[in-house]
C-alpha cells in the first residue's frame, strides 16, 4: 500500500515532481500520460464475443429453425438410405435453414454490437471534466487526461476524477457509497488520521462523489491503479437487467413460437392420422415451423430501436440505455425543476415602471431591441442609473457574440441590467467611461442598496450625479421627489400609493423588483475636487429623486409553454418542483401553462370569495401550490390526496429530499414518473424515478450517473420530444410486427391446405425464406421511419401492465383477417396458374400422391394432356413463384395499411414517409430479380413468371386496403364500441 | 435472442427499483399458480367467461367471422368462376409447360426395372396381364367400331368449331405384329424376348416431327453395349405416324387412342441388369435434358433370368 497519506505536502511535491502553486508542466504531464496511460478503468471483461455470438445462434427463433434443420437432415439420412431420388432436397433445405440461422445470427450480433457502440458513444458525449492546475494555469481537462502529480480542484457535485491526496479542503464531504457502501457522506480534511489509506481522511477516491464543499489535491493514482480499479469484483459486478422492451419482445417470441409449435404438432398429428408417412409428416412440420417464424423480425426490431436512439440523440436526448426510450413513452407524470429546465436560467428584465406606467420588456432568448416606449425623459434618466449603478462587466473579447450570449462577471440581477442596457443603449462600457465613477458603495444585505457617484458626460455640467438602486421600499424611503415625464415632482401620498400599486403588481408576478433614484449634487457644495468618503458618507443619501422600478425574472424558455400543452393533451401531468419562492414559482407555472389560465388554487378562491382559506371546498381548486414547509408536516395520505385531487401542482421551497417524497407519492398513484434533476442531492430522486433525467449543462456528474437519460440542452421541451419518440417507437414496432405476422398466415395456409386437400404444394419452404428474409426486410425497417399518427400526443400514456406490444387484437387481426385475405388472394393466383396450364381447380384436389410420384410420367390433366414428373414439378415451381409474387403484391398493400392504426392513410399522407416507398420498390425489385433474374437457377425454385400473373392478386391487395380503411373509419366513428375493442390493435 | 444494452450498475443494486418492475418472466410463477390462472382463463365462474369472453361476446365474434369468411369465400369463388369463364373448355390457354412430349412405357408395374425369369411364369405373368389390359382398347374390333381409317403420312387436321366432336384414327393392335399379343399371348416374355410398348405423351394441338414422323431408337445406357444385340420396332420400323396427330383434347377427341411403338427385345444378355434408353427422334423433340429423364426418352432396366 502507498504511504502518500503520511507524507507532508512538500514531500509529496518532491515525490511527484510537481508544485502546488504551478502544477505540472504540460510536457511533463504528457510524458507521464504516455507512461501510465489514460486515467480510466479498463472495462470489465465483458462476455466473450464468441459467447455473445453463440447466444444469438441459439436464442429466440433460432432454436426452432435448428430443430427444422435437424429434422431435414434426419429425413435426408432416412431417404438416402431408402434410395429416394428427392432425398437431397431435404439436405439442401437443412443447409438453407442452418444458413438462415447463422446469417440472421451474424446480423443480430452485428446489430447488437453496433447499438452497444452507439450507447457507448453517447456516454462519451458527456465526458467528465476536471479542473487541473498546469503550467500555473487552471484548465478544464477531460478527466482521462489526468496524470499522477496533477493538482486538481474539486467542488460539491463533482465526481472525484482520480485517487487524490487532499492538500486543501473547505467543508468537503464525499459520498463513498460506491466504494465502501457507507451511505453517510464522509467528511474530508488534509489531516493524516489513520494508518490505513482507506480510512484516512486526507485521501479521496476515484469514482466517489464530492457532495459538498471544495478541495484541492494531488493526484496519486490514476486509471487501473486507483483503489476502485484494483477492486476487480466491483468492475465485474455489473448485472444484466431485462429492459421492458426486451420483455415485450420475449413475450412476442413465446407467443409466435407457441403458435408455431402448436400448429406444427397439431398438423403432425392430423397428417399422421391421415396416413401420411411419418417422414412426410416431419417434412410438413418443418414447413409449418418455417412459415410461422418471422425470421427477419428480431434483427429489424434492433435496427429500429437503434434508429430511434440516434434520432433522439439528434434532438438532444441522450439515452443511456434503450430501456429509457420506451419507458419515456409511457411516462404519465413529469416532475420538472424550474430553473434552467422550464426557464432560461438567467435573470432578465421583464417590466419597467416609470411615469406612473408599467412597461413590458422582451424576455425572449434572442432579443436584439426592446419595443417599449423610450421617448420619455424619465427613461433617459432611468437608463443612466441602470447603466452607471452597476458593477457587472462583460468579459473582454466577446464583441462578435450576440449580447444575450456574452459572459458577464457579476451577479444575476446586475447581469440582467447590464445586458438590458447594452441592448437598448449600445456600448455600456464607453458610457461608463464617459461618466467616470468617483465613489461607490456596493450592495450589502444591511443597507439593501447600491450607490455610486459619477462625473457627468456633459463637460459643461460640473455637477456630480449620485445614482442608487436597491429594494424599492428602501429606495422610496430616501426620496422626497419623483420624476414624472422628466420633471421632478414632490412625492405626495397619491404618488406613493401609485408606487405601492405598481410594486405589488410586479411583485405579484413573481418578479424581483428594484427601485432606482438619483440626485444631481449641487455644484457649490460638491466642487469637482470634492473627496467623497464612502465610510463617513459625506454626501446626501436622502431626499433623492425617485425615477422608476425595474423588475426581473428568470423567464420561461420560449418552447416550454408549447411543450407543456403537448404534455397536457398527451395525458401527462407536469408537476413543478422548485426551491424558489411560491409566488415566483406560481408566476412561472402560470406563464408556461403548468397552471392554466382559468384554474385557481385554494388561496385564489378564498381571495375571490373573500372567505377564509379553511372554508374553501378543496375539490373546487384544480391547481395547488404546495410550500415545502407544508409538505414537511404532511402525512403520505395527505400528499396522496393533493396529488390525486389537483391536476395542476407546483411544489415550491422544496428541498431535494422532498423531491424523493414527491416521486414516491406519484408512484403510489401508479404513475410512471420522469424526474429532472441536476444537483448531487437529486440523485436519490433520479434513481427512484422510473426515468431519471439529468441536465447536460447544469447537471453534476452525480446526477448524470444516476439518470437514465441526459438532456443535452437542459430544455424541458426535449423531454416532450423524447416522450413522443418513445411512444412513436412503440407504435412503430407494433406496426412492424403486425406487418411481419400477416404474411405468416399466407405462408402457413398453403401447408395446411396441402395436407388436408392433397393439392400440389402451393409454396416451397425456400420460397418462404425468400419472403421473410428477402422482400420483407426493408419494408419492415421502413415502418420505423413512419411519422407519428396525429393523435400520438393526444392519447393517455400506455399502461405498462395492460398495453402489450403484441396484444390479442394485433395477432388476431393480422392472422385471422388480413392474413387470410392474403392467403385467399394468393390461392386465386395459384389456381389461375394451374388452370391456364390445364389443371382446373377441382382436378387438383386429392392428386398429391400421384402428382409427386416420380414414376408417373404420363399424368393426365383436365384436358387429357399428359405430363412428365419434371414438367409437373416445373409447373409447381411456377405455382410457388406465383404464390410468392401474390404475397409480395399483397404485402405492399399490407405495408401501406400498417402506416396507421387509427387514422386514414390519406390523412397520414401516402408520400410523407419516403422510406416506405424505398421499401415498396425494394420489395418489388427483389421479387423481379428472383423471378426473372434467378428464375433459371433450379435450386431456388423460381421460374420466370408470365407478366399477367403479377396482377391476379391486385384486387385482393385493393380489398385489403379498402377493408382496413373501413376498419379505421369505424374505429374513429364509434370509439369504445364492440368494433373498436376488437379491431384496434 | 436479442438483448438490448442494459442499465448501469446502480439499478441492480437498488432493491426498491427491482420491486417496481413488472416481472414478465415466465419462470417466476409456480406451476400451481399457472394452472390456477389457466383454469380461470378457461372458465371464469364469476364473470361467466370462457377463454376470456362471455357467451354474448363469443356469439358476436363468431358471427363476425362467419360473415367475414363467407364474404371471403364468396369472393374467392367469384374470382375463380370469373377466371374459369375466360378459359376454353377444350384447349388450355398455355401449353408451354407440357411440350415437347414426355415418354412412357408399358407394361408399368412398380418402376422402371422389368425383371423376370423365363422359367418361372409367375415372375412375368403380371407384365403380360398388364399388357393385355392396356391393349384392350386397341383391339381391332373396338378400333373399327369407334374410329375411322385415316390417310397415313399426313396430319389429320380437323377444322370446325372447337366444340365439334373430333374423329379419331384407328390404331389397331394387330399393327404391333409380334408384339400385338395375338399370336403370342405372352408378348415374348415366355421366350425371354419381351415386348415393351412405348407411348408419347398427349399434347393438345401438338404436331410431332413437324411433317416427318418421329422415330424411336434404343441403346444401352452407360454399360456394355454388347448386352443389347437386337431390337425390332413395330409398326413401321418404330415410327409414330403423322395421321394420329394433332390431338384435340379429351372432351372432343373422345375415342382418341395414343399411337404406340412396340419394341421387341429379341436378343438381350441374360442374367444381367441391362439399362436401356429409348429415345424419340424428330424435329422439335428434346431428348437430352438432364433434369427431365422422361422428356423425349425413357430409361428402364431389363433383367431377364433363366
Amino acid at each position: 500500500m502507498q504511504d502518500d497519506h503520511r507524507l507532508s505536502t512538500s514531500d509529496l511535491e518532491k515525490k511527484y515532481g510537481t508544485s502546488i502553486d504551478k502544477g505540472l508542466s504540460s510536457a511533463r504531464a504528457a510524458e507521464i500520460l504516455a507512461r501510465d496511460g489514460p486515467n480510466c478503468l479498463t472495462p470489465p471483461k465483458a462476455t466473450p464475443e464468441i459467447v455473445k455470438f453463440l447466444k444469438q445462434m441459439i436464442g429466440g427463433f433460432s432454436i426452432l429453425l435448428w430443430i427444422g434443420a435437424g429434422f431435414s437432415w434426419i429425413s435426408f439420412g432416412i431417404q438416402l438410405a431408402q434410395g429416394v431420388d428427392s432425398a437431397f432436397d431435404n439436405l439442401y433445405l437443412g443447409v438453407v435453414l442452418a444458413l438462415v440461422v447463422i446469417l440472421t445470427g451474424i446480423f443480430a450480433y452485428y446489430q447488437e454490437a453496433k447499438s452497444t457502440n452507439i450507447m457507448a458513444s453517447f456516454s462519451k458525449m458527456i465526458p467528465q471534466q476536471a479542473l487541473v492546475l498546469r503550467d500555473a494555469e487552471k484548465k478544464e481537462l477531460p478527466a482521462d487526461q489526468l496524470v499522477v502529480g496533477d493538482i486538481v480542484e474539486i467542488k460539491g457535485g463533482d465526481r472525484i476524477p482520480a485517487d487524490i491526496r487532499l492538500i486543501f479542503t473547505q467543508g468537503c464531504k464525499v459520498d463513498n457509497s460506491s466504494l465502501t457502501g457507507e451511505s453517510e457522506p464522509q467528511s474530508r480534511s488534509c489531516d493524516f488520521t489513520h494508518e490505513n489509506p482507506l480510512e484516512t481522511k486526507n485521501i479521496a477516491f476515484y469514482s466517489t462523489t464530492c457532495v459538498e464543499g471544495t478541495a484541492t489535491g494531488i493526484v496519486i493514482n490514476t486509471g487501473d491503479r486507483t483503489i476502485i480499479g484494483r477492486i476487480a469484483s466491483l468492475a465485474s459486478g455489473v448485472g444484466n437487467e431485462k429492459t421492458p422492451i426486451a420483455i415485450e419482445i420475449e413475450h412476442f417470441v413465446y407467443l409466435v413460437a407457441g403458435v408455431a409449435i402448436s400448429i406444427g404438432v397439431l398438423f403432425f398429428i392430423i397428417s399422421v392420422s391421415m396416413r401420411y408417412k411419418i417422414l412426410d409428416s416431419i417434412i410438413f412440420l418443418i414447413g409449418i415451423i418455417v412459415a410461422n417464424v418471422p425470421e427477419g423480425l428480431l434483427a429489424t426490431v434492433t435496427v429500429s430501436l437503434s434508429l430511434t436512439a440516434k434520432r433522439m440523440a439528434k434532438k438532444n436526448c441522450l439515452v443511456k440505455n434503450l430501456e429509457a426510450v420506451e419507458t419515456l413513452g409511457s411516462t404519465s407524470i413529469i416532475c420538472s425543476d424550474k430553473t434552467g429546465t422550464l426557464t432560461q436560467n438567467r435573470m432578465t428584465v421583464a417590466h419597467l415602471w416609470f411615469d406612473n406606467q408599467i412597461y413590458s420588456a422582451d424576455t425572449s432568448e434572442d432579443q436584439t431591441t426592446q419595443p417599449f416606449d423610450q421617448s420619455s425623459a424619465t427613461w433617459t434618466a432611468l437608463s443612466k442609473i441602470v447603466t452607471l449603478c452597476n458593477r457587472a462587466e462583460f468579459r473582454p473579447g466577446q464583441e462578435n457574440l450576440p449580447i444575450m450570449k456574452r459572459v458577464v462577471v457579476g451577479d444575476a440581477s446586475e447581469t440582467a441590467l447590464l445586458k438590458f442596457s447594452e441592448v437598448i443603449l449600445g456600448d455600456v462600457m464607453s458610457i461608463r467611461a464617459q461618466n467616470k465613477k468617483v465613489a461607490e458603495i456596493p450592495f450589502n444585505s444591511t443597507n439593501k442598496f447600491q450607490l455610486s457617484i459619477h462625473e457627468t458626460d456633459d463637460p459643461q455640467d460640473k455637477r456630480f450625479l449620485l445614482v442608487m438602486k436597491g429594494a424599492p421600499e428602501r429606495i422610496l424611503e430616501r426620496c422626497s421627489t419623483i420624476m414624472i415625464n422628466g420633471k421632478e415632482e414632490p412625492l405626495d401620498s397619491e404618488k406613493a400609493e401609485a408606487f405601492q400599486t405598481a410594486y405589488m403588481e410586479l411583485g405579484g408576478m413573481g418578479e424581483r423588483v428594484l427601485g432606482f433614484c438619483h440626485l444631481y449634487l449641487p455644484e457649490n457644495e460638491f466642487p469637482d475636487t470634492f473627496q467623497f468618503d464612502t465610510d463617513s458618507m459625506n454626501f446626501p443619501t436622502s431626499n433623492l429623486c425617485f425615477v422608476g422600478l425595474l423588475s426581473m425574472i428568470d423567464p420561461p424558455r420560449s418552447t416550454v409553454p408549447d411543450a407543456v400543452s403537448k404534455c397536457r393533451s398527451a395525458g401527462i401531468k407536469v408537476i413543478m418542483v422548485t426551491g424558489d419562492h411560491p409566488i415566483t414559482a406560481k408566476a412561472i407555472a402560470k406563464s408556461v401553462g403548468i397552471i392554466s389560465a382559468t384554474s385557481e388554487t385554494v388561496e385564489d378562491i378564498a381571495k375571490r370569495l373573500n372567505i377564509p382559506v379553511e372554508q374553501v371546498n378543496r375539490r373546487e381548486a384544480t391547481a395547488a401550490v404546495v410550500n415545502g414547509m407544508e409538505l414537511k408536516d404532511m402525512s403520505s395520505e395527505q400528499l396522496d390526496e393533493i396529488l390525486l385531487n389537483h391536476s395542476e401542482i407546483v411544489f415550491a421551497r422544496t428541498s431535494p429530499q422532498q423531491k424523493l417524497i414527491i416521486v414516491e407519492g406519484c408512484q403510489r398513484q401508479g404513475a410512471v414518473v420522469a424526474v429532472t434533476g441536476d444537483g448531487v442531492n437529486d440523485s436519490p430522486a433520479l434513481k427512484k424515478a422510473d426515468i431519471g433525467i439529468a441536465m447536460g449543462i447544469a447537471g453534476s456528474d452525480a446526477a448524470k450517473n444516476a439518470a437514465d437519460m441526459v438532456l443535452l440542452d437542459d430544455n424541458f421541451a426535449s423531454i416532450v420530444t423524447g416522450v413522443e419518440e418513445g411512444r412513436l417507437i412503440f407504435d412503430n414496432l407494433k406496426k412492424t410486427i403486425a406487418y411481419t405476422l400477416t404474411k405468416n398466415i399466407a405462408e402457413l395456409c398453403p401447408f395446411l391446405i396441402y395436407i388436408i386437400a392433397s393439392i400440389p404444394m402451393p409454396i416451397g419452404t425456400i420460397t418462404i425464406l425468400f419472403i421473410d428474409l428477402g422482400t420483407d426486410i426493408i419494408p419492415s425497417v421502413a415502418l420505423a421511419y413512419e411519422k407519428a399518427e396525429s393523435d400520438i400526443m393526444n392519447r393517455r400514456p400506455r399502461n405498462k401492465r395492460k398495453d402489450r406490444l403484441v396484444n390479442e387484437q394485433l395477432a388476431i387481426y393480422s392472422y385471422l383477417q388480413i392474413g387470410i385475405m392474403q392467403s385467399v388472394g394468393a390461392f386465386v393466383t395459384y389456381f389461375t396458374v394451374y388452370a391456364e396450364q390445364g389443371f382446373l381447380p377441382l382436378t387438383l384436389l386429392g392428386v398429391r400422391v400421384n402428382w409427386e410420384s416420380n414414376a408417373i410420367n404420363d399424368f393426365e390433366d383436365s384436358y387429357g394432356q399428359q405430363w412428365t414428373k419434371y414438367q409437373r414439378t416445373y409447373l409447381q415451381w411456377t405455382g410457388y413463384t406465383a404464390f410468392f409474387v401474390s404475397i409480395t403484391i399483397q404485402q405492399v398493400a399490407d405495408l401501406i395499411i400498417r402506416k396507421t392504426r387509427r387514422n386514414s392513410i390519406f390523412r397520414q399522407g401516402l408520400f410523407r414517409n419516403k422510406v416506405i416507398w424505398v421499401g415498396i420498390f425494394s420489395q418489388i425489385g427483389i421479387a423481379l430479380i428472383l423471378t426473372y433474374g434467378l428464375g433459371h437457377v433450379t435450386a431456388l425454385n423460381f421460374t420466370p413468371l408470365r407478366f399477367q400473373y403479377w396482377f391476379v392478386a391486385v384486387p385482393f391487395a385493393i380489398l385489403i386496403w379498402v377493408y382496413d380503411e373501413i376498419r379505421k373509419l369505424l374505429i374513429r366513428r364509434y370509439p369504445g364500441s364492440w368494433w373498436d375493442k376488437n379491431m384496434y390493435y | 435472442m436479442l438483448s438490448l444494452p442494459v442499465g448501469h450498475e446502480e439499478k441492480v443494486q437498488d432493491p426498491d427499483r427491482e420491486k417496481d418492475e413488472p416481472k414478465a418472466n415466465m419462470g417466476s410463477k409456480s406451476w400451481a399458480e399457472l394452472a390456477g390462472e389457466m383454469k380461470i382463463f378457461l372458465w371464469n365462474p364469476e364473470e361467466r367467461t370462457c377463454l376470456g369472453r362471455t357467451a354474448k361476446s363469443w356469439g358476436l365474434i363468431l358471427l363476425f367471422y362467419f360473415i367475414f369468411y363467407t364474404c371471403l369465400a364468396g369472393m374467392f369463388a367469384f374470382c375463380l368462376y370469373a377466371m374459369l369463364l375466360t378459359l376454353s373448355p377444350y384447349t388450355p390457354r398455355f401449353r408451354d409447360r407440357v411440350s415437347p412430349p414426355g415418354v412412357m412405357i408399358r407394361p408399368y408395374l412398380n418402376g422402371f426395372t422389368i425383371a423376370f425369369n423365363v422359367s418361372q411364369p409367375s415372375t412375368w405373368q403380371p407384365y403380360v396381364d398388364s399388357m393385355h389390359h392396356f391393349l384392350a382398347a386397341y383391339d381391332d374390333k373396338v378400333q373399327e367400331e369407334k374410329n375411322i381409317e385415316c390417310v397415313p403420312g399426313q396430319y389429320f387436321i380437323q377444322g370446325g368449331y372447337d366444340s365439334v366432336e373430333k374423329k379419331a384414327c384407328q390404331f389397331k393392335r394387330s399393327l404391333l405384329q409380334n408384339c400385338s399379343g395375338i399370336e403370342d399371348p405372352t408378348f415374348g416374355f415366355s421366350k425371354g424376348q419381351p415386348c415393351i410398348l412405348l407411348k408419347m405423351n398427349r399434347i393438345i394441338g401438338y404436331r410431332p416431327g413437324a411433317g416427318a414422323p418421329v422415330s424411336v431408337d434404343c441403346k444401352v445406357q452407360k454399360g456394355n453395349e454388347s448386352h443389347l444385340r437386337s431390337v425390332d420396332f413395330y409398326p413401321g420400323n418404330g415410327t409414330f405416324d403423322l395421321m394420329y396427330y394433332p390431338y384435340y383434347g379429351k372432351f372432343t377427341h373422345v375415342n382418341y387412342t395414343s399411337p404406340l411403338v412396340a419394341m421387341h427385345f429379341t436378343d438381350v444378355q441374360r442374367n444381367h441388369l441391362v439399362p436401356i434408353q429409348c429415345r424419340l427422334n424428330g424435329k422439335g423433340i428434346i431428348n437430352d435434358l438432364n433434369s427431365d429423364r422422361f422428356l423425349g426418352r425413357i430409361i428402364f432396366t431389363l433383367s431377364i433370368g433363366k
